[in-house]
C-alpha cells in the first residue's frame, strides 16, 4: 500500500502489499451471505417472530428464557449428545481397527480404501433412502432375511429404542469410511524408526499401535473427533430422510427440532434461539478440544 | 514365512468382508432399481430375478427427473465456478500473508465451517422471502458459495502452501504486478490443485440438502430435494425412487473413480491439515 507502483491501473498492479486484496472478493460474500445472516438470525433471536401470520415483536431474551425453561428443549439436547457421542465413539474404535488393518495389510490397500469410501460420498439423502430399504419393516433386507431364517424382527425404525439405535448405525455406516481415511493418512505418517525400534524391543501388534502410534498421531486424532463431533451435532439430511425425528421423538436431534420450528410452526424467532444454542453449545465442545490438545501439544498447527 | 502369509491373507479377508458389508446398502438399492414391485416386495428377499431397466427410464424421463438433474447442474456448476474463483484468490492472500494474522483468518474459517447450518439457513429463508428470491437460482448459488468458501480456501492454501516463496519474489524483481504474479506464477503451478478443490466443491454443492430444502421451489429443485419429496402413494414407488437415488449415485462413483489419487489430500487433508 506505500507509494511504490509505477504503473497505476488499478490496485491489482500495484507491485508490493496488494496481497490483502485477494482476499477481499471471498471476505466480501462471507461477511454478506454468512455473517451477516448468522448476525441477523441473532436479531431475529430475540423477537417473537411468526412467520405465518408476519407478527413480530421485540421480546429481549424471551426465546432464551422460554426454551431453557422447556423440557423438550433438554431432552432434545440429551438425546442429542448421546446419538452423538454413541456414534462418534463407534466410528473412532471401528475406523482406528480398520485403519490399522489397512496399515499392516500389504496388498489390495488402496481398492479396499476406494471401495469402503463410497458410503461417505453418496448424496446423504440417497444413503437415508438406501438404508430405509434395509431396516424398514416386514420388507427390508434385514427384516426380510430374519424373517426367512424363522426370526421374528423388530420393527427398526417403528420401535423408539430400535430406532436410535439404527440413527447411530446409519451415522456410522456414513462416516466410519471418513475416519479410516484420516487415521490411515496418520498413521502411515509416524516415524518408522520408531517402529522399528519398537519391534526390535519386542513390541506386539497391540503394544505397537496403543503404545507407540497412537500417542504420536494423538493431536490428529483429536482434530477429527472434534470435526466428526461437530459436523454429527448438526446432522440433518439423513434423519430427515431415515426416520424424521420419529417415531414420536424418539430420535428428533436439536437441528430436526429447529427445523420444525422454523419451518413446520413458523415460530422464526424462537427456532433462531435454538440455533443460537446449539452454536454455543457446539462452540463450548470445541473449545474444550482444543484446549485438550494445545495444553500439552502447543503449536500443534 | 508361511505364518506371515496367512495372517495377511485373513486380515484381507476380514478388510474385504467389512467392505462387503459397507456396500450392502449401495448394492441393494441398485437390486431393487431392476427389480418389478412383486420381486421388490417379496419376503424373503430375492437375490434371483428378471432384471428390467423400465424404472429408470420412466423415473428419469416421464416423471421428469431430468429437470432436476438440470436444477442439479446449473446450481452446482454456478457455485464451483463462484467459490472455487474467489477462493483461490483468497488461498493465495492467505498463503502470503504473515503467520500470525493468516492463523488468525484460518481459524475464523474453521470457525465458520462448524456453524449449524440451520442457523443459517433460517435467516437466508427470512431474507430471501423479503427479497423475492426463494425459488431462484442465484439465492440457491450465493447460499452454497458461502457455505463451501472455508472448505476451498483452506483446501486451496494446501496447494499455494508448497509454492516456494523464491518464484513470488524473483518475479517481483522482474517487474510483474501482484496480479501478473497471481496469473502466471502461481496458478500454473497449482492447476492440479484447482481441479481437484473444484471437483470436491461440485461434489458438496451436489448433494447439498438442507439449503435446497429451504430456498428451492418448483422451478429449481435440486435432486436431492426431489427424491427425499417423492411420494409413496404409488405401487411402483420402490422401484422407482430406487432408480432415481441410483441415477443420482451413479456422477458420485464416477467422481470417486477420477480422483481416487486425491481422495486422502482432498477428504483427510483438506479438513485436516495445518
Amino acid at each position: 500500500m506505500t507509494a511504490l507502483s509505477p504503473r497505476r491501473r488499478g490496485p491489482f498492479h500495484r507491485q508490493r502489499g496488494a496481497w490483502w486484496l485477494f482476499l477481499l472478493p471471498s471476505g466480501v460474500v462471507l461477511t454478506g451471505v454468512m455473517l451477516f445472516p448468522l448476525g441477523y438470525a441473532f436479531w431475529l433471536s430475540l423477537h417473537n417472530y411468526d412467520l405465518g401470520s408476519g407478527s413480530r415483536d421485540f421480546i429481549g431474551l424471551g426465546n432464551y428464557a422460554e426454551l431453557l425453561g422447556d423440557e423438550r428443549f433438554w431432552n432434545t439436547l440429551l438425546r442429542t449428545v448421546a446419538i452423538v457421542m454413541t456414534a462418534v465413539s463407534l466410528e473412532f474404535c471401528l475406523g482406528l481397527m480398520v485403519a490399522y488393518g489397512l496399515y499392516r495389510l500389504t496388498f489390495g490397500v488402496r481398492v479396499l480404501n476406494l471401495l469402503m469410501f463410497l458410503p461417505n460420498i453418496v448424496t446423504p439423502v440417497v444413503a437415508a433412502l438406501f438404508l430405509r430399504w434395509i431396516f424398514i419393516g416386514r420388507w427390508g433386507l434385514v427384516s426380510g432375511l430374519l424373517i426367512s431364517w424363522g426370526i421374528f424382527p423388530p420393527d427398526f425404525l417403528g420401535d423408539p429404542v430400535w430406532a436410535r439405535v439404527t440413527v447411530v448405525l446409519a451415522d456410522a455406516w456414513q462416516f466410519t469410511p471418513f475416519m479410516i481415511l484420516v487415521l490411515y493418512a496418520g498413521l502411515n505418517t509416524v516415524d518408522q524408526s520408531q517402529i522399528e525400534a519398537a519391534q526390535i524391543d519386542g513390541a506386539g501388534v497391540w503394544t505397537l499401535l496403543f503404545h507407540i502410534m497412537l500417542p504420536s498421531i494423538r493431536p490428529l486424532i483429536v482434530f477429527v473427533l472434534a470435526i466428526r463431533l461437530m459436523d454429527a451435532f448438526r446432522f440433518f439430511d439423513t434423519l430427515y430422510v431415515l426416520t424424521a425425528g420419529g417415531p414420536g421423538t424418539a430420535t428428533e436431534t436439536i437441528t430436526l427440532y429447529t427445523y420444525a420450528l422454523a419451518f413446520r410452526l413458523l415460530q422464526v424467532g424462537k427456532a433462531c434461539a435454538l440455533g443460537v444454542l446449539t452454536l454455543v453449545c457446539v462452540a463450548m465442545l470445541v473449545a474444550v478440544m482444543i484446549r485438550v490438545v494445545y495444553r500439552r501439544e502447543k503449536g500443534a498447527f | 514365512m508361511r505364518g506371515r502369509w496367512i495372517s495377511q491373507l485373513s486380515l484381507f479377508v476380514l478388510l474385504a468382508g467389512f467392505t462387503a458389508i459397507n456396500l450392502t446398502p449401495v448394492v441393494w438399492g441398485f437390486m431393487t432399481s431392476i427389480k418389478q414391485p412383486v420381486d421388490a416386495f417379496a419376503v424373503p428377499p430375492r437375490f434371483v430375478f428378471t432384471p428390467t431397466t423400465e424404472f429408470h427410464w420412466q423415473v428419469w424421463i416421464e416423471k421428469g427427473f431430468w429437470h432436476f438433474l438440470l436444477n442439479s447442474a446449473v446450481i452446482s456448476v454456478g457455485t464451483v465456478i463462484i467459490s472455487v474463483s474467489i477462493g483461490t484468490m483468497a488461498a493465495y492472500g492467505l498463503s502470503r500473508l504473515s503467520g500470525g494474522a493468516s492463523r488468525g483468518v484460518l481459524f475464523g474459517l474453521l470457525a465458520m465451517r462448524m456453524f449449524p447450518h440451520i442457523l443459517l439457513a433460517i435467516p437466508f429463508f427470512v431474507l430471501a422471502r423479503i427479497l423475492g428470491l426463494v425459488n431462484t437460482y442465484p439465492a440457491m448459488i450465493l447460499a452454497l458459495v458461502a457455505i463451501n468458501q472455508p472448505f476451498t480456501i483452506w483446501l486451496m492454501r494446501g496447494f499455494f502452501v508448497d509454492v516456494p516463496h523464491e518464484l513470488y519474489e524473483s518475479a517481483e524483481i522482474d517487474g510483474c504486478t501482484a496480479w501478473q504474479v497471481f496469473a502466471r506464477i502461481a496458478l500454473p503451478i497449482v492447476r492440479p490443485g484447482l481441479w481437484v478443490t473444484a471437483l470436491f466443491s461440485l461434489l458438496l454443492a451436489y448433494n447439498e440438502f438442507l439449503f435446497a430444502l429451504v430456498l428451492t421451489g418448483p422451478d429449481t429443485k435440486t435432486l436431492p430435494v426431489a427424491i427425499a419429496e417423492y411420494g409413496g402413494e404409488d405401487l411402483n414407488y420402490w422401484s422407482l425412487s430406487a432408480a432415481a437415488a441410483v441415477g443420482i449415485m451413479l456422477p458420485i462413483v464416477i467422481f470417486m473413480m477420477a480422483l481416487q489419487r486425491h481422495l486422502v489430500r482432498g477428504l483427510a487433508l483438506g479438513a485436516v491439515k495445518g
